[in-house]
């Protein structure tokens, strides 16, 4: 806990005043800077026993961004290079059919109410951590097309502008559909449009501010086009806003898309992202943010499939059975049925982006599997995530450890070059990632081709 | 026992001495604090908990500033740290401030980590201390007129 607290104050430069006081707050609850990751990979993480803190471990890597020609590492095999440099805060990445990339440029909800102290604090810590304070343009979509197939766009356009905090984006037919923060909203796409005007027409609205603490909606659509399936996060880490703001959250609504009606079709999800069919089932997978404030290790986000009507534990209790002591009243019934999800990917690792390989430019050894974009910790001294991992997959579940893809998001000096986010496979088979602090969208192929 | 004539206040403003202004403050919110963290602990509605976080954060701003009051008419008249009440003032409500600077960080913790216990045991033992480091100060200026205009 010391040594952890001397980083920050070098990374972060929070005042010396403010790391004394944290070192001797910390006294009364100290603890390490948490144990190995890769124990809590996998179907079954070793979950230690949860801790309380007077201030929780903090530690938040400081953004430098990319200097000319730097670029993230990748595995043995592939090679990367920069799709577009100079974006506003990309967070999400689509495909259209005909090979564009859509670019999802996101910033949070303006204002979120402050309720206690606390607030004030942390929104302040959150600045640091993020490049999308400026004032530049963004909620918009920026679509790149590149003739040539060269990875160089030669076509860079603003496809529609003027959103809500967007995230998510599914097309379906001549349906385009992007997840605002507070609704689904449909416009008319043509196949090589590279601009829509026409006015958007609200499929569904989406429990949005005015507090709106987890915003990215991420959507996706089933295999035969009939349902949408948009995920819900919660509105605070474990209710400290009251029950009441988490009605329809933690969750992921299943929106019929002929008329706009809704039901919750899984819950207890804390926060998930990356919304993606698994090609071998057909099973909906989603990664999950999980809850905060327990401990370094304390608790993974993971990768599951998702259950219609199941139950996964927020805010109740988690991986199961292992019940949260800060949530009243209990509910002992739902912590009854609450699912173990599939697969951890270690704590407070903020996996964001999740896209499963069926495509052919990559080596083969990741044909049907998973990668997942981890945006990185905050709540844990030893910094964990900041990367993109792939997770095997075999017969429709996990199989074997998880590898690191892409890599050197963190320089040496752990400062933030960038944060991956949501992932996507471009029409000729590469991977693609949105970083929202380095302002990039990155693009992996295979080395040899 | 020292005269009045030499039991002046050194913070003071048109002859008024400021710690006794601002000893109110403190005390109100972290009595406050006590009633909005019993609220939450029967009711588990955040609202309450949020409340006491306030409380306790408004509480100690004005505590520290009657403490630096209060260390300068303690600091400033040697016939003022003499009294007998003097030293068990000043501990008793340091001991209060920094009680009530940890409370306030357990209230930083999120839903009922934030009160209970440990939130609701300090909050009920500075309420405890009040009444006797009030009593002391009390003393000090109805019995011995410490800061009374001769």
């Amino acid at each position: 806990m010391r040594f952890q607290w001397l980083s920050m104050a070098h990374t972060m430069r929070v005042p010396r005043v403010l790391a004394f006081i944290a070192l001797a707050s910390c006294l009364a609850a100290c603890d390490d800077g948490g144990g190995d990751p890769n124990a809590q990979i996998g179907p079954h993480p070793t979950l230690p026993e949860p801790t309380q803190y007077l201030l929780p471990p903090l530690h938040i890597a400081r953004i430098v961004g990319w200097q000319k020609g730097e670029t993230p590492s990748v595995a043995q095999g592939l090679k990367i290079q920069a799709l577009a440099t100079g974006l506003e805060h990309p967070r999400s990445l689509y495909v259209l059919p005909n090979g564009d990339v859509l670019v999802v440029e996101s910033k949070s909800p303006a204002v979120q109410p402050i309720r206690r102290p606390k607030d004030i604090v942390m929104g302040w810590v959150e600045s640091l951590s993020t490049s999308g304070g400026s004032n530049q343009e963004t909620n918009r979509i920026t679509l790149l097309r590149d003739t040539h197939g060269d990875g160089v766009p030669d076509v860079r356009s603003v496809f529609l502008d003027h959103l809500n905090s967007p995230f998510g984006v599914a097309l379906v037919g001549n349906d385009l559909y992007v997840a605002n923060t507070d609704a689904i909203v449909r416009y008319p796409y043509n196949s090589g449009d590279t601009k829509i005007s026409a006015p958007g027409t609200t499929l569904a609205p989406l429990p949005g501010g005015p507090i709106d603490h987890h915003w990215t909606k991420s959507l996706v659509a089933n295999p035969d086009g009939s349902s949408l399936y948009v995920g819900v996060g919660s509105n605070s880490n474990i209710t400290e806003n009251g029950m009441e703001a988490e009605k329809n959250r933690a969750a992921i609504l299943e929106v019929d898309r002929a008329t706009g009606r809704w039901r919750v079709f899984a819950s207890g999800l804390r926060n998930p992202n990356g919304l993606s069919f698994e090609p071998q089932s057909g099973a909906l997978w989603a990664v999950i943010n999980e809850r905060d404030e327990l401990g370094p290790d304390l608790v993974p986000d993971y990768l599951t499939s998702v259950k219609d009507g199941g139950f996964y534990g927020w805010p109740y209790s988690y991986y199961g059975q292992h019940v949260d002591p800060r949530v009243k009243p209990e509910r002992p019934d739902l912590v009854a049925k609450a699912i173990v999800p599939d697969y951890a990917l270690s704590s407070h690792v903020a996996p964001l982006g999740l896209a499963f390989y069926t495509a052919d430019n990559l080596p083969d050894t990741y044909r049907g599997g998973a990668f997942v974009g981890e945006h990185g910790s905050w709540n844990r001294s030893t910094l964990n995530g900041y990367k993109v991992i792939f997770v095997p997959f075999k017969d429709g579940q996990p199989s074997g450890m998880a590898q690191d893809v892409v890599t050197g998001f963190l320089n040496s000096d752990n400062q933030a070059r960038g944060r991956p986010v949501g992932l996507a496979v471009d029409k000729s088979g590469a991977l693609l990632i949105a970083d929202d602090v380095g302002n990039t969208v990155w693009r992996v192929t295979s080395a040899v081709r | 026992m020292a005269d009045r004539q030499t039991l002046g206040s050194t913070a003071r403003i048109a002859r008024h001495p400021i710690h006794p202004m601002l000893v109110p403050f403190p005390i109100a919110c972290f009595v406050g604090a006590l009633a909005t963290d019993i609220a939450y602990a029967m009711t588990a509605q955040m609202m309450w908990s949020d409340f006491s976080a306030w409380l306790l954060v408004a509480g100690l701003i004005m505590g520290i500033l009657a403490a630096i009051a209060g260390l300068i008419d303690f600091l400033g008249n040697p016939e003022i740290r003499a009294q007998t009440p003097a030293w068990p003032h000043l501990l008793g409500n340091a001991t209060v401030l920094v009680l009530s600077f940890f409370n306030a960080l357990v209230h930083t913790r999120d839903a009922w980590a934030s009160v209970v216990p440990t939130g609701l045991i300090l909050s009920v033992i500075v309420v405890l201390i009040l009444p006797v480091t009030g009593w002391l100060g009390w003393s000090m200026v109805y019995r011995h007129g410490v800061g009374v205009d001769p």
